[in-house]
């Protein structure tokens, strides 16, 4: 039996015995679709849960569904417990969603999966794999697979470098043309885990910042003002960048502030249970920066 | 049927682009998109089915309504219809079909939309018939095809030798006037491939399965974005408010604009007293599905899906029209 | 021109500005356009129209007014949102908009013999301002008349100072509660469902009109169950933050229905009918 098989088989055992122990109420992890793509998937019944796969298909970084897990599904009741299967670049999501207060470390049973990289839209190894120096979830209860064998490469941020070497005047131009093709769709705050204010600050009825026009000006603010507000708790999964309609090298502009965070403070997001330092509370002593 | 080679078609095309707006299909960065070009050598002739659909071109992404200009307490509002012809050339057949699907509502639903109908008096579409059904494509399931004219002014199917040109209104038949046309070589393209069809399943069904709870099963995954309601050619809902462009020397000018807006984002359906009739994202994608093969169809008349496929290849979680049909009917 | 483009708002001029609530104002609008005064020449209770704050936007209310009472448009508003708020701003002589008058109103011919109860929660009783006055000014074409009116606190009663006009009308029954009352509240306390089972009005030949936030129709609905009123005895006015009023923005669908077009104003055997509910 192939590791990957060994997996599968492992994780369905596992989801079949929490659903059907009442451990969790709720599975959350992958399945094949009729067209043979894999998307995420919501078991409720041990019956369901031969539905599960494993692969390097499975891209998707399924904690942002926990956002829509916070309530009870019926008044009066307990908010739901969690399976969540998890990959090791998901895995740091958990550690900045917990540190935020967003998500209780108690609702949910973390299944972590050993992983020698996902694929991209083009079948090709996925950027975030091939920078990872993981492949072992950061946070879990159960881990399935073995470490694999694969040399973890360091970060080079070499994906910066073509940003990097224009000038400011060409870069400015380069954003431009991006957000041209962006439809303000808002997929890419939707699917980030790390996007879960209520109401977004860049589609307030008031305009504050920004009117609802989808125009080139309203994009550029919208994306950049996204990029501001994850700096030091973006985890790199490249999610906003995956589901763009319109293909917005949008993970560019998060990894920018990354490396920016990394170099100022020493903080990678979500490699331990910790805040951003870009938060932090003005005390009677003014910044601590 | 007339015939044109492929040097009097350019020649044609950028003698348009001199008369009128002329919007055709583009490479943008590797996506074809419908784009406005001042050349035939921007027009894509070979290419797949165009990323975003043309409804831009007549239900603009945002279109200023009124220009509002406020001096101390007196308002003087100007509407903003710009008074120009535009061509839409190599749209695909299904976007056609989608336009007709807006008519219902923005043209033939009294009032008819001011704006909507503005732009489409002045607008001739031009389509280019497909030679294979793409990824997700079920137009032959929604009554139109890879070759089907009638939404158009004119149909043209691409051939060995040339382009085949179908008039189909008169509108079309006087844009292709200033076409010289010529002996017809060869046959048009036959159509390549095409999808397996969907089963489209009669209105008051879909109105029994309301309560079913196939809703949650394909909906729980739905992340609430726009992309659906934006990629697809019916999709017409729309916000509007006021955005000051600028205050000076006492002159405060307004624009009050329209914008797309979607059924499927998480405060659509809230009310002013803040409750949400709507709140979870499986009932929102409820409302979207039942919307195109329900409520749509019984208000307004025709089916809002023309089977374009663009949602189905665009959802990121695999959000699957005709999955949903097939389960609908399957039931 | 103007007329032809229902988007276009008509002109108009605030000619009066008062608080009628702790956060409600109500705004008096003078239309300035000859096509705006057509317009509005016989709008009916129950419908509603836009009222423009020039730079924020539009935003649907219920008229609140009634063309018997007066050339000027009343419109009563809570300060929730961007367009409420800085219509809050504005004062008399100031410009705004108004688009309308939108929907289907109340039937207000059908209902003559009746006994009418209304039953007007916060906010919600603005619309129905219009329906009492209307049957005050025609007092002989209606029967009984029953107001029970609620809010969740003293402060936030709307029309306070028409109480004693509407407590001393003929044959009219007015009553008041409050969700929690204060140190000088004097009247009932408790939800308008529990002064409904207590006043407890006769369905013999009654209609009773409801609107309030969408909880407290659902269950005023229920209570005129309990005490007799069927489904055709019953009428509400519904609202969705529309942004065209004509049926074509899409926002304000209930299932294949129209809040704007096919309502606002329905009967409670239409809403349970419809396929998807308000609530």
């Amino acid at each position: 039996m192939s590791v990957r098989r060994a997996i599968i088989h492992q994780l369905r055992e596992e989801a079949r015995r929490l659903l059907s122990e009442r451990r969790v109420d709720c599975i959350i992890g992958y399945e094949t679709g009729p067209r043979g793509r894999v998307r995420p998937a919501f078991l409720y019944e041990p019956a369901e849960a031969d539905r599960l796969v494993w692969g390097p298909e499975c891209v998707h970084n399924l904690t942002t569904y926990l956002h829509n897990k916070k309530k009870p599904r019926k008044r009066g009741e307990e908010p739901p417990r969690i399976g969540i299967v998890v990959k090791p670049c998901d895995s740091r999501t958990l550690n900045v969603l917990f540190a935020e207060r967003q998500i209780e470390r108690g609702r949910v049973y973390v299944i972590g999966i050993a992983c020698e990289g996902v694929m991209g839209r083009d079948g090709q190894p996925a950027a975030k794999c091939r920078r990872c120096t993981d492949r072992v979830p950061l946070v879990y209860d159960l881990l399935l697979g073995e470490p694999p064998a694969v040399e973890p490469a360091p970060d080079d941020w070499s994906d910066l470098e073509r940003v990097a070497a224009m000038a400011p005047a060409e870069r400015l131009t380069f954003w431009l043309r991006e957000f041209d093709r962006c439809i303000r769709c808002y997929a890419c705050r939707q699917v980030c885990p790390g996007c879960y204010c209520p109401t977004c600050a860049f589609e307030r009825d008031d305009g504050l910042w920004v009117d609802m026009g989808i125009e080139i000006p309203q994009k550029f603010v919208f994306h950049l003002g996204r990029a501001f507000h994850l700096a030091g708790r973006c985890v790199e999964c490249d999610e906003c960048e995956r589901v763009c309609p319109m293909g917005l090298p949008l993970s560019l502009l998060n990894r920018c502030l990354v490396r920016e965070i990394e170099a100022l403070y020493g903080h990678r997001a979500g490699r331990a249970e910790a805040l951003t330092p870009l938060l932090f509370e003005l005390g009677p002593e003014g910044s601590p920066i | 049927m007339r015939f044109t080679t492929l040097d009097r078609l350019k020649a044609w095309l950028d003698r348009l682009a001199q008369e009128v707006d002329l919007v055709a299909p583009c490479d943008v960065d590797g996506h074809v998109l419908y784009r406005p070009v001042s050349s035939s050598e921007e027009v894509l002739l070979d290419y797949e089915r165009p990323e975003l659909p043309a409804k831009d071109y007549l239900f603009p992404a945002t279109e200023v309504l009124l220009r509002i200009e406020q001096r101390g307490k007196d308002v003087a509002l100007e509407e903003v219809l710009p008074d120009r012809r535009q061509v839409l050339f190599g749209i695909r057949p299904c976007d056609a079909h989608g336009l007709a699907a807006i008519d219902a509502l923005f043209l033939h639903q009294a009032p008819p939309d001011r704006y909507y109908q503005h732009h489409r008096e002045r607008t001739t579409l031009v389509g280019m018939a497909c030679i294979r059904m793409w990824e997700g494509c079920f137009c032959t399931s929604m009554g139109g095809g890879p070759t089907d004219a009638t939404y158009l002014d004119v149909l043209i199917r691409p051939g060995p030798e040339g382009f085949f040109l179908q008039p189909v209104t008169p509108r079309g038949v006087a844009v292709l006037e200033g076409l010289e046309v010529t002996e017809p070589k060869g046959e048009p393209l036959p159509v390549e491939e095409y999808n397996p069809p969907v089963p489209v399943t009669p209105t008051a069904k879909w109105r029994a399965m309301f309560e079913g709870n196939i809703w949650m099963r394909h909906g729980e995954r739905c992340l609430s974005c726009r992309i659906c309601t934006y990629v697809c050619p019916t999709c017409r809902c729309f916000d509007v408010a006021d955005r000051v462009v600028d205050i000076r020397s006492g002159v405060t000018r307004i624009e009050r604009i329209r914008a797309w807006d979607a059924c499927t984002s998480p405060n659509y359906r809230r009310v002013a007293g803040g409750h949400n009739p709507r709140p979870t994202n499986w009932e929102r994608l409820r409302n979207r599905f039942l919307c195109k093969f329900c409520y749509y169809p019984e208000d307004f008349g025709p089916l809002g899906c023309v089977g374009c496929g663009r949602c189905i290849v665009s959802c990121p979680v695999d959000i699957d029209i005709t999955e949903v049909m097939r389960d609908v009917a399957q039931k | 021109m103007a007329l032809a483009n229902p988007m276009r708002p008509y002109l108009g001029r605030l000619v009066g500005v008062r608080n009628l609530a702790t956060g409600i104002k109500l705004f008096q609008v003078e239309l300035l356009e000859p096509e705006g005064k057509a317009a509005f020449a016989d709008y009916q209770p129950g419908q509603f129209a836009f009222l423009s704050a020039f730079g924020a936007g539009e935003a649907p209310f219920g008229l609140a007014s009634t063309p018997a009472r007066g050339p000027y448009l009343e419109f009563a508003v809570n300060a929730i949102g961007h367009v409420t708020n800085t219509l809050h701003t504005l004062d008399v002589g100031d410009p705004v908009g108004v688009r309308g008058p939108l929907g289907r109103g109340f039937p207000m011919e059908q209902l003559r013999g009746r006994n009418i109860v209304i039953i007007g929660g916060g906010i919600g009783g603005a619309p129905l301002r219009p329906v009492i006055q209307t049957i005050l000014d025609r007092r002989e074409d209606y029967g009984h008349l029953t107001i029970l009116w609620a809010a969740r606190s003293p402060d936030l009663l709307i029309f306070t100072e028409e109480f004693d006009e509407w407590r001393s009308a003929w044959a009219t029954e007015f009553h008041v509660t409050v969700d929690r009352g204060d140190e000088r509240w004097r009247d009932n306390v408790g939800l308008i469902t529990q002064l409904l089972e207590k006043v407890a009005p006769s369905p013999q030949n009654a209609v009773a009109i409801t609107c309030g936030p969408p909880i407290m129709i659902h269950f005023v609905f229920l209570t005129l169950k309990k005490l007799g009123f069927s489904p055709d005895q019953m009428l509400t006015t519904l609202e969705a933050r529309m942004h065209c009023g004509i049926g074509k923005c899409g926002r304000c669908n209930l299932g294949e229905k129209f809040i704007c077009t096919d309502g606002p104003v329905f009967w409670q055997y239409e809403i349970a009918g419809f396929l998807e509910g308000f609530l």
